[in-house]
């Protein structure tokens, strides 16, 4: 784990421009949201998120999140079929402030297109940078 | 078709409009059209960054633009709305850098436009070193003049002028607050309450002097001096904190109907034209207690207004209740907050007005540290409902405001208020609450 300007930026993972975070395991992706992007959130009050069996695709919205202060959809970083929803979240969706790379992650899906998706994300030395130019901009 | 929401003014009534729309409706189209460069920052923070409590005017900016892409709200900073047509449905808005004009349709319309600092016409106004605090480019040219500057005129003891006085203060200048009226707070607290804020003033050494108006601000181009009924009082600065009236004009101009001193708004924050909502200090709403047309030109009010109208503009139903007027501010290592009526507001509006006050501690009495807390609380004499409450001390004030103002809002009766159940430990209360002590008190004088 880094720290880019107060932000944490996970190795290992890789990362969509929708703040979205996907980590390779057995054929199958984890999905979950960047640090980033809880702390724009701040206290995340209600997750909505599909069930499993139902499919996502990338680049399109596949839920939200609801905080005190905002409401943000949730964009596909890859494609493919849910097969396991995090319920935990769902119970609780502090979880999503208290630990975005792990216990916070969203769902597990069986992806249609993987490699050719992964292509079009950035690894975390892209997403190092990525987050610079970020924090730049604000 | 996604329904497509303009909000004008991009502040905290504007920025909770536009997340509360998009909460209501995950599809609309949200637009937010801000005159200044920087969207949402906190105003109430200005004063605080002049005193060095906080390191920069940047850090009151509250949310970074990832944030409005998150949302997917379109902000438009540096562009200023010119026209509603509210037949047409459409607002005509300009690019301030380019001067490029377009013109936007829109299902709802919320106005989110303030208020503006106000200056009385007092001859010499306009001389140099003559300030108001507004924004943050006010902000900034206060705290530049502040490093030139040895005496320091305010003219208005409202929250604004003595948040400013402690922070000029503190910045090692020779402070004197001038305050028509009769004392200090004139508009939150009575007399009784005010005095604790004026001996507090004193003890820091900024000159009060209330009851006497500002003759003229003299100097040839720069201020030298403010006289003040005859006495001149030597000032290289002066800021005029004497209140701020509604931005209607484009409203005005649109034929929405105006209040004695906002939008005229009804209980779901619209305006007198349907679809067209108004938040924040623009508007003029009811007041809780007396149910007569107010306004309320505080960051809590606006926030709340905003919500309702965001809500109601993106197809949701919500009310607004009406203004209370709760308020806390931090003079020195003074803590001053208020709710409801004053005792004197409510005489003038009809009330058979009671009060009781008590100073309290904010721990046991044997625990070291516990600090002096004053509370007052005012009683509707036929009902013997609560309908205000003042409190100022050294800690714990903003929950016991926040306390009374539940207490109004519930409709409690001093004798509810004095049979409360309160929490207490040696560190951190003491073992019978003031606003309870205060509430025994005003029942004996019923």
């Amino acid at each position: 784990m880094v720290e880019v300007e107060g932000y944490e930026v996970k190795e290992g993972l890789y990362y969509s421009k929708d703040y979205a975070w996907v980590k390779v395991e057995d054929g199958k992706v984890r999905i979950g949201i960047t640090d980033y992007a809880q702390k724009q959130l701040h206290e995340v009050v209600f997750a909505e998120l599909p069930e499993a069996g139902s499919t996502i695709t990338r680049n399109e919205p596949y839920g939200s999140l609801e905080s005190v202060k905002a409401v943000s959809d949730l964009i596909a970083p890859i494609s493919g079929t849910v097969v396991e929803v995090n319920q935990a979240v769902v119970d609780n969706p502090g979880l999503i402030n208290e630990d975005p790379y792990g216990e916070g992650w969203l769902l597990v899906v069986s992806p249609s297109n993987l490699e050719a998706e992964l292509g079009e994300l950035m690894d975390f030395n892209a997403a190092v940078e990525w987050h610079k130019e970020l924090v730049k901009g604000s | 078709m996604a329904r497509r929401i303009v909000i004008i003014g991009g502040n905290a009534a504007g920025i909770n409009a536009a997340s509360f729309a998009r909460k209501t409706d995950r599809d609309a189209e949200i637009t937010i059209i801000e005159r200044d460069k920087y969207a949402v920052y906190s105003r109430c923070g200005l004063p605080f960054v002049i005193a060095g409590e906080i390191p920069s005017f940047e850090d009151l900016v509250l949310y970074p633009p990832d944030y409005y892409k998150m949302m997917r709200i379109d902000l438009r900073t540096e562009t200023t709305a010119t026209a509603i047509d509210k037949d047409a449905k459409t607002v005509e808005i300009q690019d301030n850098k380019t001067g490029a004009t377009e013109t936007l349709e829109y299902d709802s319309l919320v106005l989110c436009t303030g208020a503006r600092a106000w200056i009385p016409p007092i001859e010499g106004r306009d001389k140099k070193g003559v300030y108001m605090l507004r924004t943050i480019d006010d902000g900034r040219a206060i705290s530049d003049a502040i490093r030139e500057a040895r005496d320091a005129v305010i003219i208005g003891a409202g929250a604004i002028g003595l948040e400013m006085a402690a922070s000029l203060r503190e910045r090692g200048l020779n402070v004197t607050v001038v305050e028509l009226l009769p004392h200090v707070l004139p508009v939150s607290l009575d007399q009784d309450m005010a005095r604790l804020v004026q001996k507090k003033l004193d003890e820091h050494g900024v000159r009060v002097i209330t009851g006497k108006g500002v003759d003229a601000i003299l100097g040839d181009e720069r201020v030298k001096a403010v006289s003040v009924a005859g006495e001149e009082i030597k000032a290289d600065m002066v800021i005029a904190a004497t209140g701020v009236r509604a931005n209607w004009d484009l409203a005005k101009e649109a034929g929405i109907e105006l209040g004695r001193r906002g939008i005229k708004t009804d209980h779901r924050m619209m305006t007198s034209v349907e679809g067209i909502y108004a938040a924040g200090d623009c508007v003029e709403n009811i007041h809780l207690i007396t149910k007569q047309p107010s306004v309320c030109q505080l960051g809590t009010a606006a926030v709340r207004m905003g919500k309702v109208a965001g809500i109601n503009a993106a197809g949701g139903h919500a009310t607004f209740p009406g203004f209370l007027g709760s308020f806390v501010t931090k003079v020195f290592d003074l803590q001053i907050g208020a709710t409801g009526l004053t005792e004197r507001d409510a005489k003038r509006f009809g009330f058979d007005a009671v009060s009781g006050s008590i100073r309290g501690v904010t721990r046991a009495e044997y625990y070291p540290g516990g600090k002096e807390v004053r509370v007052k609380l005012v009683v509707d004499g036929e009902t013997h409902r609560v309908i205000g409450g003042q409190v100022v001390g050294g800690e714990d004030v903003t929950q016991r405001v926040n306390a009374i103002s539940l207490a109004i809002q519930a409709g409690m009766t001093i004798h509810d208020l004095a049979r409360a159940d309160t929490c207490y430990a040696p560190p951190l209360a003491d073992v019978w609450e003031a606003i309870v002590l205060a509430a025994d008190v005003t029942l004996k004088r019923l």
